[in-house]
């Protein structure tokens, strides 16, 4: 263990020589989880406003799910994207302004040509991990427009390491100038993730991020493993504000890159951010409980949370069984609507 | 008894698919499947079984098309437009499996209830299955509004087996939900309607489910339930594994929902594929029914 920290050290402070880490504010976007899509338009601004004064390198904002997501399905958002969207556009100037986009929820012509309309600087386009070739049009259309666009791989546990790099690869053919990996069910531990980051620096030539979620209470090494390794762009959140369990600390990745690596990033200014998150909103902060320590080790998606929650509770089923058997039937983001089938099946046992 | 005399054109997985399913139907004369190369996989599985198995598309089509009935398009959006310039002009009907939007919308389950699904009275005709989220959902999204008032929105949210997701629906996701998304409203008559395509890639793959959620105002839910089951009969007929699997349910938000399951027949695709099946099921329906009415 002690060899692993002396490891994990000696290569976070060989990023001195490397590329800046980049730091990925989601807080407004996957908090948006935890706040049920509750994030008003006045948060945004008082949020954008912070984060703009900060060595925050963009602002993710918008629905949990991302653009467009807002539905009965996944939740409906109180303001709409573009409202909050606008609000931060009038805050955020030399901090780029980010979405987020799952084909199958948003389109080309319904939200992401509105976004860039709007002034969005930078497209993630997410699929599940196994299912890149879904963004082909998506990632084409905005590289050929020149915006800036990146691939997000979300459940990136559910695959192989050998499938993930060709999966990583596609996203780059068509067009994505960075590849997010992203930890949505919380189930890598530290070499999980060094394993992935060094093979797709080793294997391809595209820049990589790193989106941590909470539930073993390891997303700060984990995230500063991928650092370690060659990631350049890292997700975190003030408070940990995200699904389930939370995402990485934003607060604590700067804390770490400040004791580990030459960063002059500025921590105050991120602990000014995190405590207006923890004043604004004291009862919605997460954090790892025995629920999403059973969502990790089933490796399920930290959105499904609210609603396990609620079925379990409402058809009074063990919420840990409910976890284990969606775990089993491989649900990925989107299909909410399955975990009342898989809860009267349990009934029915 | 008159068969009906039918090409089938293209000769991916849906049109060999399809061409297995007429193959075993007595009503239907497979006369030619028609593939754009001589040697292809699709062409190949049917040598000795499809009397004419041409390869050049649309002059393949132009040479045969006076001895046809009608002809099922699973070729692209793309060239369905070239195919239907030359059904339209030899007075052939067509049934188009394509995302092309250029055929009516055809939901063969709703043409007795709703006045908005109709068998043509003249020969020449086009008829779109629409998708397999459009198709599962139909049924659903009729019965919710037909005893429901004051429609807020819809959703219609489908997840598909990975393995079942050809090429064409992955490039063309966007599509996919508009063209859903359209059959929603022309069934329901409302304008908010959103639909939702995931693509599972677990082993053993998954089987198809759509879900429909509805807000409405006011809801009488026995009869949703009635309505929806008379349906589920019909459509069984032609799709035998279409199934509730989450009956009817009003949510104290006054949110109707229920989930459908569509396990495929099986005839070449897995029975994974219920959302292949579920099109190639009505294409079929769609055509005897025209040709029925053609008879009389």
């Amino acid at each position: 263990m002690l060899l692993q920290l002396k490891q994990l050290v000696c290569t976070l402070k060989k990023c001195e020589n490397r590329k800046m880490v980049q730091l990925y504010d989601v807080t407004l976007r996957d908090g948006n989880h935890a706040l049920r899509h509750s994030l008003s338009p006045n948060f945004v601004a008082e949020y954008c406003q912070l984060a703009e004064n900060s060595d925050v390198w963009a602002v993710e904002v918008g629905h949990g799910n991302g653009l467009g997501a807002s539905s009965l399905l996944v939740g409906k958002s109180r303001h709409s994207d573009f409202e909050l969207l606008s609000q931060a556009r009038q805050s955020l100037n030399k901090v780029l302004l980010g979405v987020h986009a799952i084909p199958g929820f948003a389109t080309l012509k319904r939200d992401l040509i509105p976004a860039v309309n709007l002034g969005v600087d930078l497209f993630r386009i997410a699929t599940h991990v196994t299912e890149a070739d879904t963004a082909e049009k998506h990632i084409e259309y905005l590289a050929s427009q020149n915006i800036m666009v990146h691939g997000v791989l979300m459940m990136s546990h559910m695959i192989e390491v050998g499938k993930l790099v060709d999966q990583v690869s596609l996203m780059k053919k068509y067009g994505a100038s960075a590849v997010i990996l992203m930890d949505s069910a919380g189930y890598f531990l530290p070499p999980d993730v060094a394993e992935r980051v060094d093979r797709i620096k080793q294997s391809l030539d595209i820049e990589v991020g790193f989106h941590a979620h909470n539930n073993f209470g390891s997303a700060i090494a984990n995230a500063s493993t991928a650092i370690g390794l060659g990631a350049t762009i890292v997700d975190g959140a003030s408070m940990g504000l995200g699904a389930g369990a939370g995402n990485a600390q934003l607060e604590n990745i700067v804390a770490t890159l400040v004791r580990t690596t030459n960063s002059e990033a500025d921590l105050s200014k991120f602990l000014r951010m995190s405590e207006i998150v923890e004043n604004q909103y004291p009862d919605k902060l997460p954090r790892p409980n025995s629920s999403s320590v059973q969502s990790g080790m089933s490796g399920v998606f930290s959105g499904y949370a609210p609603q396990v929650k609620n079925i379990s509770a409402e058809l009074g089923i063990d919420i840990s069984l409910l976890w284990d058997e969606i775990g089993k039937r491989k649900l990925v983001p989107g299909q909410e609507s399955m975990i009342r089938e898989i809860a009267q099946d349990l009934m029915n046992l | 008894m008159v068969k009906i005399k039918v090409a089938i054109i293209g000769t991916g997985n849906i049109g060999t698919d399809l061409c297995e399913r007429l193959l075993a139907d007595h009503r239907f004369d497979v006369v030619a499947l028609i593939g754009r190369r001589a040697d292809s996989e699709g062409l190949m599985r049917f040598k000795g079984r499809v009397d004419h198995l041409l390869h050049d598309g649309a002059k393949s089509l132009a040479s045969i098309v006076g001895n046809l009935d009608g002809v099922f398009d699973a070729t692209s959006a793309f060239d369905h437009q070239e195919h239907w310039t030359i059904c339209k002009e030899n007075s052939v009907w067509m049934i188009d499996l394509t995302p092309s939007k250029i055929g009516d919308p055809m939901v063969p389950s709703l043409i007795e209830k709703s006045e908005v699904f109709n068998i043509k009275s003249q020969k020449v005709a086009n008829y779109s299955m629409v998708t397999c989220g459009g198709q599962s959902s139909a049924a659903l999204i009729y019965s919710f509004s037909k005893h429901s008032k004051n429609i807020q929105e819809i959703e219609i949210s489908s997840s598909i087996a990975s393995l079942s997701a050809g090429p064409a629906t992955r490039r063309n996701i966007d599509q996919y939900i508009s063209s859903t998304e359209d059959l929603g409203t022309r069934i329901s008559g409302s304008e908010k309607v959103k639909a939702i395509l995931v693509v599972n890639p677990s082993t053993p793959p998954v089987m198809m489910r759509t879900t429909v959620q509805m807000k409405v105002d006011e809801a009488n839910l026995p009869l949703v339930v009635n309505e929806l089951n008379s349906l589920v009969e019909i459509i069984q007929k032609y799709v035998p594994g279409y199934e509730v699997t989450i009956e009817p349910l009003l949510s104290p938000e006054m949110i109707l929902s229920a989930t459908v399951r569509v396990i495929g027949s099986g005839y070449y695709l897995p029975n994974y594929a219920g959302n292949l099946d579920i099109i190639n099921a009505a294409a079929v329906e769609t055509a005897s029914l025209h040709f029925e009415k053609m008879r009389k």
